[in-house]
């Protein structure tokens, strides 16, 4: 079973490389990951929220509302300079523990 | 088609933030299940299935209630605490205790049980007693308005008899090894027979209250789910 700290981990990487690539509000996000990530990587409304809340916190991101073409109000995320460079090191860490795992997993069947 | 922001107004009612604060996690939380919705419809999914499988997306709203004030909080997880267990519980420790003072002030002679020399170790005041299913509720609704889990709801009702059992089992060992210096054999037995009559009566008397609370905020918190359910329909 993934461990929760792994699962937050890919999660906030999932959210902010998306965000990389400009502004979303939620709904669109989630959708934007799951088309990304062909259906691996899936938000319900439960699991989104709380981090995209937890995110802002640490300044990572900004919410706003805006109003869009069709006259609806829906909240923005962006990306902070702070998020932006939290990013950098995110990838790194992730794409070398991806990398030792797929060391480990030949290694294995070798 | 069911009125979103109604939906999760309700559901999300006891959501302890501001209300400026509150009514933006409601219109954001509801536009994203309005939209999630209308993306169902247009892929041609029935308007009954497309409700369902956008209410799945929140299988436990008091938990997501509980996650997005932690998220939200601006303090740190120190201060959920403080405010569900230590605040309330804090307030049930001075009020049981003031209640405790008024009474030996102003009421009846309390039962006392057992004396250590001119000491009544063991004493039983029923007015007391009586009035703590109240403190154990307050405690309850406190801990409970502030997001408390059962845990924490559990610890903020009983907080009050923790320091009597604490001293009891502090000054048990003590009274033992220097049993000459307190009463001959007496004190050990008092401190005993000071467990039901300190810390399992009041215990009771508390979680008779405050489970009562917790039952019948959790059956309004029910009602509520049901009117908004039957909205829905």
């Amino acid at each position: 079973m993934i461990g929760s700290g792994i699962k937050r981990g890919t999660a906030e990487l999932a959210v902010l490389s998306v965000l990389q690539d400009g502004p979303l509000h939620g709904y669109e996000l989630a959708r934007r990951i799951e088309q990304q990530t062909n259906g691996a990587l899936r938000f319900t409304l439960a699991a989104l929220y709380p981090m995209l809340y937890r995110l802002e916190q640490q300044r990572w991101i900004r919410g706003a509302w805006e109003t869009s073409a069709n006259g609806r109000r829906r909240r923005c995320y962006r990306l902070t300079p702070a998020g932006k460079k939290k990013l950098s090191p995110l990838q790194r860490e992730w794409a070398e523990l991806f990398r030792a795992l797929q060391r480990l997993t030949k290694v294995a069947h070798a | 088609m069911p009125d979103w922001q109604e939906l999760v107004r309700l559901r999300l009612s006891n959501l302890a933030l501001d209300s400026a604060e509150k009514n933006e996690v409601h219109a954001e939380l509801a536009a994203h299940l309005q939209e999630s919705y209308e993306a169902l419809l247009k892929e041609g999914v029935s308007e009954n299935a497309a409700v369902q499988h956008t209410l799945s997306q929140v299988t436990n709203w008091q938990d997501l209630r509980r996650r997005i004030q932690t998220a939200r909080a601006k303090e740190n997880i120190m201060s959920d605490r403080v405010r569900q267990i230590w605040l309330p519980g804090f307030v049930t420790l001075v009020l049981s205790t003031c209640l405790l003072t008024l009474n030996e002030i102003f009421g009846p002679k309390p039962w006392v049980l057992m004396k250590v020399g001119q000491l009544p170790m063991v004493k039983v005041s029923i007015p007391w007693l009586l009035s703590l299913p109240l403190v154990g509720a307050l405690g309850a609704y406190l801990s409970y308005r502030a997001g408390g889990s059962r845990r924490a709801i559990f610890s903020a009702i009983v907080f009050p008899v923790w320091p009597f059992l604490a001293s009891i089992l502090v000054v048990l060992p003590v009274s033992l090894v220097f049993d000459r210096f307190i009463g001959h054999s007496t004190a050990p037995i008092a401190l005993l027979m000071a467990l039901p009559a300190w810390v399992l009566a009041p215990g009771i008397a508390l979680l008779a209250g405050g489970l009562a609370a917790q039952f019948l905020l959790s059956r309004r918190l029910d009602s509520r789910r049901t009117v908004s359910s039957a909205q829905e329909r």
